[in-house]
């Protein structure tokens, strides 16, 4: 390998990524952006979900409960229901996005200590707000029957104090967090950096719509030179928003970042090789930029959404996703940027995946290396 | 001067069912100006790409320089500057970083890169220009840059696609005469072209023809091979004219050329009376009528047409 070569190709690309806007949006701003609207959109939580109630038990507890249940912001009381068919009818229009059935024995099971006979009807073409509202009634409920059994307690000769450090216990259990979820920021990195990416595939693509690729295949210049000169670039370029993005993550959004930093700075180059590799067999195999974008958005974009464990567990996807989630670089990388950021884990307990990171690396420029061709047509 | 310093034998390429190059057998000297001339989807530019080692050969043997290309055409490629048909520069590069990127790909030492620069600079007219944006640069000037970026190395073999298309008539002059610089230097040249006043400048024309070179000599040599005497005649009406002169004994062929229609005849002397009386008779006026010499246009019209006709 000549480094002449290497270092010549690097350069151009730099200039080319400093002078023309469209790259350098793409690198340096788009992932910055594009974070900060995910952090806002994701982060925004679920308040004034619509319930209604059918109270078969019609007693004071009952009452107490509702008026409890429907206390704070999460949720609200569209309706008191009179039958099963009203609820049914409030469901279907979407009036509603969730139901509770009051047991005829609600008061009378709860004094008795059994239980309490409640029924939780949700709207499931809705799991999200659904999921939401059976969380809060559920922690409502729990909190309810925690307040009547310390007064039955009470009432049966028990001293309060005695019980003191179990109440407090449980109270604390059941204090919801309503924080937007700012713990995505380290997640979503994994994600925005895939932009870089982008730009590989495409740089690739444009060499072919300018006809310079054809200039540039005949030169002497090696195929591994060709495409480590156009990596290495956008490598530097992602590795300055690894340090733009925790900045503003701690500046804007308060996420801890307890990690340290130059080993970070490590692993994310690492994560960038690998991730840029997958970028640029995208570019090997599409000749136009804009199949090179679609074809990023499909390989790189979605699967870093809904496979590298970010949003949706890893544990929980079906088999052939969890397999194909152990080749995105974003899932290797998901685990050390939330090692980092939060707990703040270092190399030493991150190492494996680092590893990981590099074999996926090496075996993309390796596919990439292999189907790239000097030659035309 | 080594005999043979390119030699192509059966060389055939084909692209899906489409043949490009059908079994072509050409032999090219050292320091020849050799002209590739044939009309659009000939086979010019993949012969060129061929011989640049873009293409892989699938059938036939090129050997070039030393080089055995079918075998491996990597190794040409410091031998050659190639030069393709669209612009395929870096825009965004000024024609300075252009140069150095390109003196770098071909291991131009960066003292010998310094040396080089301002002679090419100037031989290329640019030197005003060395700090413009490529991108910025007038359709002429970008293509006298991109030979400047092929020059660098100081290749013994140059391969340029089409470089006057679409460059104005000032700038084409321009660009022959800094070829024919490098000729008389000794380099080799192919250079392909549909400009027939192009291939007249050539010391060897090769006329490709649906991916077969169907004739290759000097140009005297190939206006020779016509086979008969130019007669031109302009008049007011060449549509008529035509119509009449068509059929006459003698004539073998009428090209038109805006007004004028050039016609090949067997003898010049014995039909030129003949044409004038046929047209007085139809009162058609004669503004001009003398026998010209045949340029590369016409023979290349009249070969391209006796091959069509016997198929």
């Amino acid at each position: 390998m000549s480094f002449r070569h290497l270092w010549a190709v690097i350069r151009k690309e730099l200039q080319h990524i400093l002078r023309d806007r469209g790259t350098f949006i793409l690198v340096l701003v788009t992932p910055t952006l594009v974070l900060l609207l995910m952090t806002y959109s994701l982060a925004v939580k679920i308040q004034h979900v619509p319930i209604a109630l059918l109270d078969y038990d019609q007693s004071a507890t009952s009452r107490e409960f509702i008026h409890q249940i429907t206390a704070g912001d999460d949720l609200d009381l569209y309706q008191n229901a009179v039958s099963m068919s009203e609820i049914e009818d409030l469901l279907i229009k979407g009036k509603i996005k969730a139901a509770i059935i009051i047991g005829p024995k609600f008061s009378e099971d709860l004094l008795a200590m059994r239980g309490l006979s409640l029924q939780i009807i949700i709207d499931g073409t809705e799991p999200e707000t659904g999921g939401f509202a059976v969380d809060h009634i559920g922690w409502r409920a729990e909190a309810f029957a925690n307040d009547i059994l310390a007064d039955q307690i009470l009432v049966n000769g028990i001293s309060l104090d005695s019980l003191e450090p179990i109440d407090l216990r449980i109270r604390s259990w059941y204090n919801p967090s309503l924080e937007p979820r700012v713990d995505i920021v380290p997640g979503l990195l994994s994600i925005v950096l895939g932009f870089p990416a982008f730009s590989v595939a495409l740089t690739l693509a444009r060499e072919h719509e300018h006809s310079t690729m054809e200039q540039l295949l005949a030169t002497p210049v090696r195929r591994i030179e060709l495409l480590l000169g156009k990596m290495i670039p956008y490598i530097l370029a992602g590795l300055v928003n690894v340090i733009v993005i925790p900045v503003i993550a701690m500046a804007w959004f308060n996420v801890p970042f307890n990690g340290n930093f130059l080993e970070f700075l490590l692993l994310s180059a690492i994560f960038l090789f690998a991730e840029l590799s997958m970028g640029m067999v995208i570019g090997v195999f599409m000749k136009s930029q804009s199949a090179a974008l679609a074809l990023s958005f499909l390989v790189v974009l979605f699967p870093g959404f809904f496979l590298t464990g970010i949003f949706f567990p890893i544990a929980s996807l079906p088999e052939m996703a969890r397999m194909e989630s152990m080749f995105l670089p974003g899932t290797h990388y998901a685990i050390i940027t939330r090692g980092v950021f939060l707990p703040g884990i270092g190399i030493d307990a991150l190492w494996p995946y680092a590893i990981m990171l590099i074999v996926l690396g090496l075996a993309f420029t390796g596919i990439a290396a292999l189907f790239f061709k000097k030659k035309l047509a | 001067m080594e005999k043979e310093f390119i030699k192509i034998t059966d060389l055939t390429r084909k692209f899906k069912d489409n043949v490009a190059l059908d079994s072509i057998n050409l032999t090219i000297q050292e320091g020849e100006l050799f002209g590739l001339v044939g009309p659009d989807g000939a086979g010019k530019t993949t012969l060129l790409r061929t011989l640049a080692g873009l293409l892989r050969i699938t059938g036939g043997e090129v050997r070039e320089a030393g080089c055995e290309l079918h075998k491996n055409s990597e190794s040409i490629k410091p031998k050659i500057g190639y030069m393709a048909q669209e612009f395929s520069l870096y825009g965004k590069l000024s024609v300075l970083e252009n140069l150095q990127f390109f003196g770098e790909m071909y291991d131009v030492s960066p003292s010998l890169q310094k040396e080089r620069i301002p002679g090419l600079l100037a031989f290329a007219q640019l030197t005003e220009f060395t700090d413009r944006r490529a991108a910025k640069l007038s359709g002429g000037m970008k293509k006298k840059l991109a030979l400047a970026c092929t020059l660098l190395h100081q290749p013994p073999i140059l391969l340029l696609d089409e470089p006057t298309t679409g460059v104005d008539p000032v700038s084409r002059r321009e660009f022959w005469n800094i070829l024919n610089d490098l000729h008389l230097q000794g380099t080799t040249i192919i250079v392909s072209t549909p400009y027939m006043d192009e291939a007249d400048r050539c010391s060897q024309v090769g006329l490709i023809y649906q991916g077969k070179i169907v004739e290759c000599d000097s140009p005297e040599n190939i206006r020779q091979k016509v086979g008969g005497e130019f007669i031109k005649v302009v008049t007011h009406d060449w549509q008529k004219a035509r119509e009449i002169i068509q059929p006459l004994k003698g004539v073998l062929e009428v090209q038109t050329y805006g007004e004028a229609l050039h016609i090949l005849v067997d003898s010049a002397n014995k039909r030129i009376g003949q044409i004038q009386k046929s047209l007085h008779k139809a009162k058609l006026d004669i503004l001009e009528i003398r026998v010209i010499k045949p340029r590369m246009e016409e023979a290349f019209i009249s070969l391209i047409r006796k091959i069509d006709q016997t198929k």
